[in-house]
């Protein structure tokens, strides 16, 4: 979904193209179409279009909050204790190179005060103190 | 935002004379918004400079290139590429961003096009008035929100002086008078009272008095 979006009072009239100070506005007349183009990138959300548009037809809302887009997903890694997040799979391998040591999967609470029970967690069958913790 | 204003004409043009290969560069940010140099104003300056007659020999070769925001040092460095016969660049950007080009492309004169004039607001299509000296030590607490350093000629902080009229500062008619917006605007907001409290003196010293400013922030080395 484009962040520039405009209603169906839009006539393509190109006034909010004409007046664009950032040119993110473009259009394309293919056939019997017209289609208006904005290039996010160029757009200086300025707010010109919206203030010269004849027809009241962008909505310019869609510029000042639009919604998040996802850009890239990746292994996580989370502590083995309490599952809290931690970092990716692909950042503890940099960190753990970098340290030139394995890193345990914890976080900073479970590292430091509970390491005998963070042991006997992963390799012991649940105990009642270890429950504890995880819940 | 930053408002600038194109340079005359005849002054650009002298400047860019003696060069062969320019390359004008649109900032797109605050100058693109006020509509003095972004990628539009860049194209249109250099279809100006593209006449011949203009020159003693030949017109020099022009290019045109608009950065989202010249004002980047390393965005620049990277991704701003020059062609290798450039033997000037021509900048619309503001003062800042003529100056990051500068640091740059060290070896090549970077010319602004712009005035770099103030910082400003859109009060109006097409108007842009303004509204902050960046004094550093701002006083709109208690002006309701209108600042006298910016926008009373005489930067008054007890106001208004003898000269305000009906509204109006006596060196334009056409000019508001800052202390008699920030009095009506008081009394919109009930508290005027704030207006019989004398103004202490302010604090000059985070003007730019001692030389230019500087603003730090810790900030994330990049990992590698």
């Amino acid at each position: 979904m484009s962040f520039f979006q405009v209603n169906e009072n839009c006539n393509g009239c190109l006034a909010c193209v004409q007046n664009c100070p950032a040119s993110a506005l473009d259009y394309k007349d293919q056939g019997n179409r017209r289609k208006i183009l904005h290039n996010m990138s160029l757009c200086a959300r300025c707010g010109n279009c919206w203030r010269v548009c004849p027809q009241k037809a962008v909505q310019f809302h869609h510029l000042l909050s639009g919604q998040w887009q996802e850009v890239a997903t990746m292994e996580l890694m989370r502590c083995v204790v309490c599952g809290e997040a931690l970092y990716t799979t692909e950042f503890g391998d940099k960190l753990a190179a970098r340290l030139e040591r394995s890193i345990d999967p914890l976080c900073p609470a479970h590292r430091k005060s509970q390491p005998l029970k963070v042991w006997g967690k992963i390799f012991a069958s649940p105990s009642p103190e270890n429950k504890e913790v995880t819940q | 935002m930053i408002v600038g204003k194109m340079k005359p004409f005849d002054e650009i043009l002298s400047s860019v004379k003696r060069f062969k290969n320019i390359l004008i560069v649109g900032c797109g940010s605050c100058v693109s918004v006020c509509l003095t140099g972004g990628d539009r104003e860049a194209k249109a300056l250099a279809r100006e400079l593209s006449n011949p007659e203009l020159f003693d020999q030949s017109a020099p070769t022009l290019r045109v290139e608009t950065f989202q925001r010249q004002c980047e040092r390393d965005l620049v460095k990277e991704y701003l590429k020059i062609h290798p016969d450039t033997d000037a660049i021509l900048s619309l950007a503001c003062g800042a961003g003529v100056q990051t080009l500068s640091a740059v492309f060290e070896k090549l004169p970077v010319i602004p096009a712009l005035n770099t004039s103030f910082l400003g607001a859109l009060d109006e299509p097409g108007t842009w008035r303004e509204k902050c000296v960046g004094c550093g030590d701002c006083v709109l607490t208690s002006t309701g929100g209108i600042c006298p350093i910016a926008r009373c000629a005489k930067r008054i902080l007890n106001g208004p002086c003898g000269g305000s009229s009906k509204g109006k500062c006596e060196i334009n008619p056409d000019l508001d008078c800052a202390w008699q917006l920030i009095i009506d605007r008081l009394k919109v907001l009930g508290r005027i009272d704030e207006y019989e409290k004398i103004m202490p003196l302010k604090d000059w010293s985070a003007d730019r008095g001692r030389g230019p400013r500087l603003s730090q922030k810790a900030a994330n080395e990049p990992f590698d």
